[in-house]
């Protein structure tokens, strides 16, 4: 479908839907089209029920400056056609999708999964080195907020993963320079050197800006640990986490107010203990990726609900979206919310009562890898309703 | 110029009967309305062109209470006379 409808559309469609031949609606049109100009020109205005009204309207004579020489010079008045739509058309207009701001959601989505699904990965990775080591995290630790659960996991990095964490900082500068001393001796010439080196550091600087930008929370804590050999604050954070998690695991031997303070002595005899050490972890590990599961943005349920509002002509599913929650992308959970009542999420009957329902900041954040990747499905099965 | 008027003129220059250019022009207009609905502009041969066109949301200010506030992104119908319906009428 264009998104023009052209006077040839328009000839065929109201022949078809009148139920006269296409030669009357032919006349019909060029009659209206003659007629209007004549008639506009004689009355200055005509009015057409249920569209609105054409207008000649006179833009009287004013004076200007010619910006060149600072003259006067007077503008001539003149009359031009304007078109007010009926009040009802107008409204109609108003609440009307354009069609090109549509596919925008979908086109929005692949980008922001992209990045995210390798934090995924890489707590799978974690995952399964923590599996290595023996133990199977099998504790659920209800604490779905995203955030703590990722500084948490921070702090438990510097010992099991710190190499891997470097590795990726440490190799690049290697990787991308080797490339750098042969391509300067096929091509003797210096601009090309010049050149190859400034991409090289452009790349150079990018991977490490992205770099940077995943390991953004990490990069203090790593910092730190490698300025100051002593583990003495590693130490500090895994007892600190341990202490988060206490209330289900019981086996860390602490007394419980004085850690707080940080007893240097006593607490380097503790990190000798290195099963003891490792549990916290493995248990934040799960809570992490419990926490991520659980996150899973809409399961169907929805339990509150802000309002529910009859559709009517110019009703439509993005639109609600946008002015219930913001943006056009979370329509599908209009969809997903009202399926019991939406044969066809393309053509929804005039009067069928849609549940608004109250969503969460989670199902709203559209930085968040499953939120999008649900959203996504909800829309193709939208899209595929009613086929 | 009122609608009845100018369904006369028509009917008379097109040769259909004033019963069926009411229809015409009824028809005609669910068409055109429900095209805007879906966001589609209409081209009017020999006229111009009826398009949609999306206003960005803005601030404005109270002048009296200094008060700011959001008007929302709306959609505004807007004619665009075709060229030479532009010129003829410039002279009127």
């Amino acid at each position: 479908m264009a998104d023009k409808l052209s006077w040839t559309d328009l000839r065929r469609v109201l022949a078809a839907r009148a139920g006269v031949n296409e030669k009357q609606a032919a006349a019909f049109l060029n009659a209206i089209q003659s007629q209007l100009v004549e008639a506009l020109k004689n009355d200055k205005q005509v009015k057409i029920n249920g569209l609105g009204t054409f207008k000649v309207q006179a833009v009287a004579p004013r004076k200007s400056v010619n910006v060149n020489t600072g003259e006067e010079i007077m503008i001539e008045g003149y009359s031009k056609l304007v078109f007010a739509p009926e009040a009802g058309v107008k409204e109609l207009v108003e609440k009307s999708v354009l069609s090109s701001a549509e596919p925008t959601a979908e086109s929005e989505q692949p980008k922001e999964i992209d990045p995210l699904k390798k934090l995924g990965a890489q707590a799978e990775e974690i995952v399964d080195i923590l599996g290595d080591l023996g133990q199977s995290p099998k504790e659920e630790v209800k604490e779905p907020e995203p955030e703590p659960v990722a500084v948490e996991t921070v702090v438990e990095e510097p010992v099991v993963e710190e190499p891997a964490v470097e590795e990726p900082a440490v190799e690049e500068p290697v990787v991308v320079s080797e490339p750098e001393p042969v391509i300067v001796v096929k091509e003797p010439k210096k601009t090309h050197f010049l050149r190859d080196t400034l991409i090289c550091v452009v790349v150079l600087l990018m991977l490490l800006l992205v770099g940077y930008f995943f390991l953004r929370h990490q990069l203090g804590n790593i910092l730190q640990s490698l300025i100051q050999p002593n583990e003495t604050e590693l130490v500090a954070d895994t007892t600190e986490t341990a202490l988060s998690v206490e209330d289900e695991q019981v086996e860390v031997p602490k007394e419980p107010a004085p850690e707080v303070e940080l007893n240097e002595a006593t607490e380097n005899e503790d990190l000798e203990n290195i099963p003891e050490g490792r549990i916290p972890k493995e248990q934040i590990m799960a809570e992490w990726m419990e926490a991520s599961r659980s996150v899973s943005p809409a399961d169907g349920k929805y339990p509150e609900l802000i309002t529910t509002e009859a559709m009517h002509e110019a009703s439509r599913l993005t639109w609600m979206a946008k002015r219930y929650y913001g943006a056009k992308i979370y329509w599908p959970y209009l969809y997903d919310a009202n399926r019991d009542v939406i044969k066809n999420a393309n053509s929804i009957e005039v009067g069928t009562p849609i549940r608004v329902p109250k969503l969460t900041d989670l199902q709203l954040d559209t930085t968040n890898a499953e939120t999008m990747a649900t959203l996504e499905r909800l829309q193709k099965e939208a899209l595929g309703s009613g086929k | 110029m009122l609608t009845k008027e100018f369904l006369g003129l028509v009917a008379d220059k097109s040769g259909l009967s004033k019963k069926e250019t009411e229809q015409l022009m009824t028809t005609m207009n669910a068409i055109i309305r429900e095209s805007l609905m879906d966001g589609k502009s209409i081209q009017l041969q020999g006229l111009g062109a009826l398009e949609i066109k999306e206003r960005q949301a803005r601030t404005i200010v109270h002048p009296r209470t200094g008060e700011r506030s959001i008007v929302p992104s709306k959609n505004q119908l807007v004619f665009k006379p075709a060229g030479t319906i532009k010129d003829e009428f410039k002279k009127l």
